[in-house]
């Protein structure tokens, strides 16, 4: 009788885990499927255009990494340092707890929510309009408790014994946590930055309310203070707002590409970590 | 308190036939000198026979001790009680033997007449009898008193041997005729002196397992 | 024997636990002394006690003194980290780095200042041969430590706290996680370690105290109970505590 149960049990996990893994691999062709096959250098390098067909995508696709890469400037060093101090040097007090459950609280906040935030300080108080700056700022605060939080999350699980193996040989603290505790915690950290990374670079709603829905216009524009129109701006902008007659095609396209460069990020940050693990575990 | 039971019940064992032991020697040479008095040689044939007996019991309590410190890892008192069982049971196997070579003296004087009623031997015997039970008394109890008690009556048993010793020369400088029977008879002596030394290195066991200190009671 | 560690009158306390009570005791150097007693009668915090690792857990207070080779390691001018240097420890699991065999024993040399590369192979080999263990792994230094088996992970261990030349050598519970065999290797390197430095070990299992060490300290509830010659202490004890633990009858 058990048995029977475990043999049902067993099956039904296994059919819904199949289910889940079709509809996800399905998805994920359905959307390569329609975008790829007509993509061209021309679409992806090229400028949009807002009346005739045949328009690209270059400048959304370059302000897509360049606030990406923008705001993990601002959010890798502050989320990391932070973390840090979360995890060995705040004392152990109600002020820090609360610390804690708003860092906490920031990392499930509706990325609208810091888009509004964005938009008050930066359009609103700096008087600077829609802009990269404002935009990278606004996707680095959305990032910030993320990155934050898995840093402490990573240091914290370093095993108790390596901390003091390196004290008891002398280290000070500061040596103990450059070369025994990030390096450990490093693959965890990456992992949750790839996370990190592949969020903001779909991220539409910030972008939308900070820098806009339009482009400079020209390609490798590094201006700060132009508009910085992402690609899933784009996207979503093409589809419904948008009267070029080739929308659906260009959303389409648009889609498959955003697709492929957050799944590239998620392959692409984790292959240092990879490669430590099959290290280690190939000499174990 | 954790009761080792494997332990405990090993040095149980130990004690029992050491106790017995004890008995068997006191017995032996009470035995073997009814036989010298009477000379009895069917009765030594019999204490020299029944020798195997005590080897036997000595030879348990080896394998006994050597089965605890191999399985148990005695310390302490457990591993001075098991050092004291081994030497005290080597001292009454050697005990025991001497007793055998007394009643030996016996097959020896088969057939001869005694050249004088024996008084101080079997006297010297008695006391060397008590010292026995004295000191197997002194282990079973841990009775540290008792074990010193044994030195004292040591030196009595010294000072009678001896006095006997020069009795027995005098009569060997009067008739060389009896010399032959008065050598084995100082034989005696020696062997019943002997037993009481081997009596005093039992109490110096007894004092080691109690106080883990090692007394010389034969000064 | 000449007395490196002097420790007097010490008293702990964990928050309000007195954790180790009034405790003066000289250790003798290049020795090995043993600590033994029940769980929580204070023999680790005594010897974490001797590199300060107690400094680590909040709520600690430490009151008297204790003098390794003549300085008060509590006192004011003290640097913590150079008496870590000088006090290495091994604890109870084995805890190599996640780094390679080489990495882990040049640790403790970087830290403190060694980048000579030449200088570094000859620590790394002196400290491996010194823990026995240069023969096992000098063909794949660059392998992770992690690969090693426990008890070469608990000699590479010895080795790394050897790389900084320390004086004293802590060992608490070393062996406790090993196999017999790994366990009376480590025992055996013991031994030839107290040539040059001076050990001491805390142990659950006191006949490992009985079979390595020169000196004995039974402790219970945060007090010395009794300090003697090992062999003196297994003997013949002069507490009857004492008496009962080692022989197995207490509690």
């Amino acid at each position: 009788m058990n048995r029977l149960k475990n043999r049902i049990f067993t099956i039904t996990v296994w059919t819904v885990a199949l289910c889940v893994i079709l509809f996800v691999f399905a998805l994920l062709l359905l959307i390569l499927e329609r975008g790829f096959p007509s993509l061209t250098w021309d679409f992806l390098f090229g400028l949009p255009s807002e009346i005739e067909e045949g328009g690209g995508i270059g400048p959304a696709l370059f302000n897509s990494f360049y606030m990406l890469f923008l705001s993990m400037v601002i959010a890798v060093p502050l989320g990391i340092a932070a973390g840090i101090y979360l995890a060995e040097f705040a004392p152990d007090n109600a002020w820090i707890a609360m610390v804690r459950i708003c860092v906490e609280g920031l990392a499930s906040v509706p990325s609208i929510i810091f888009g509004l935030f964005g938009i008050a300080l930066f359009v609103e108080m700096f008087q600077l309009g829609l802009t990269i700056l404002g935009g990278a700022a606004s996707l680095a605060f959305l990032n910030l408790p993320v990155i934050t939080r898995v840093t402490e999350e990573a240091i914290r699980a370093v095993p108790r014994e390596w901390r003091h193996a390196s004290f008891a040989l002398g280290a000070t603290h500061l040596q103990t946590i450059r070369r025994v505790l990030l390096p450990a915690s490093m693959s965890a950290i990456i992992t949750g930055l790839s996370l990190a990374s592949g969020r903001a670079f779909g991220e539409s709603a910030v972008i939308i309310l900070t820098a806009g829905v339009t482009t400079s216009g020209v390609m490798w524009d590094f201006n700060l203070l132009s508009p910085g129109e992402t690609l899933a701006v784009h996207l979503w902008y093409v589809q419904s707002e948008a009267i070029v007659p080739d929308a659906q095609q260009i959303s389409q396209k648009s889609a498959a590409v955003l697709l492929f460069i957050v799944l590239a990020f998620n392959v692409v940050f984790r292959i240092p970590a990879w490669v430590r693990d099959f290290r280690i575990r190939k000499a174990a | 308190m954790i009761k080792r039971r494997e332990l405990d019940q090993g040095l149980g064992d130990m004690q029992r036939l050491l106790v017995e032991m004890g008995r068997r020697v006191e017995r032996a040479l009470t035995e073997s000198m009814d036989a010298l008095k009477s000379l009895d040689v069917l009765e030594a044939r019999r204490i020299i026979a029944s020798d195997s007996e005590l080897n036997a019991m000595e030879m348990q309590i080896t394998e006994i001790g050597a089965k605890l410190m191999a399985t148990q890892q005695p310390v302490a008192k457990d591993l001075r009680n098991i050092l004291a069982g081994l030497k005290i049971s080597s001292d009454l196997e050697r005990m025991g033997d001497l007793a055998v070579d007394i009643a030996k003296v016996v097959l020896r004087l088969e057939g001869q007449q005694l050249i004088k009623p024996l008084i101080d031997l079997p006297k010297l015997a008695e006391m060397v009898c008590s010292m026995i039970s004295g000191s197997v008394r002194s282990y079973l109890e841990q009775n540290v008193d008792l074990a010193y008690k044994l030195d004292k009556d040591d030196h009595e048993v010294d000072a009678l041997y001896s006095q006997i010793l020069s009795e027995l020369f005098a009569m060997m400088a009067k008739d060389p005729a009896v010399i032959s029977q008065s050598m084995l008879l100082c034989f005696v002596g020696r062997y019943i002196e002997r037993i009481g030394d081997h009596a005093t290195n039992i109490g110096e066991s007894t004092v080691y397992l109690v106080t883990g200190k090692r007394p010389d009671l034969n000064t | 024997m000449q007395a490196l560690i002097e420790i007097e009158r010490l008293n702990l306390f964990y928050g309000s636990f007195h954790a180790l009570k009034n405790i003066s005791m000289d250790i003798p150097e290049k020795a090995i002394t043993a600590f033994i007693g029940p769980s929580g009668c204070g023999k680790s915090t005594l010897l974490r006690s001797l590199n300060r690792m107690n400094d680590m857990i909040p709520g600690t207070s430490t009151h008297g003194s204790i003098k390794i080779a003549g300085a008060d390691i509590y006192g004011k001018d003290i640097d913590v980290e150079a008496l870590r240097k000088n006090v290495g420890m091994v604890f109870q699991q084995p805890n190599p780095f996640p780094k390679s065999i080489y990495d882990n024993v040049a640790y403790g040399p970087r830290l403190h200042g060694i980048t000579s590369r030449h200088k570094l192979d000859e620590i790394v080999e002196s400290s491996l041969r010194g823990a026995a263990l240069w023969n096992e792994v000098k063909d794949h230094l660059k392998r992770s430590a992690l690969s090693l088996s426990g008890g070469q992970q608990q000699r590479l261990c010895i080795a790394r706290a050897l790389a900084v030349e320390p004086d004293v050598l802590l060992m608490d519970e070393a062996t406790s996680a090993l196999d017999p065999i790994s366990t009376l290797k480590i025992e055996e390197l013991a031994q030839e370690l107290k040539a040059k430095y001076t050990i001491v070990m805390v142990t659950h299992n006191m006949h490992q105290a009985a079979r390595v060490s020169n000196q004995t300290v039974f402790f219970l509830n945060g007090e010395v109970v009794e300090y003697a010659e090992t062999e003196k202490l297994f003997s013949n004890p002069q507490d009857q505590r004492t008496e009962d633990y080692i022989s197995g009858r207490f509690g």
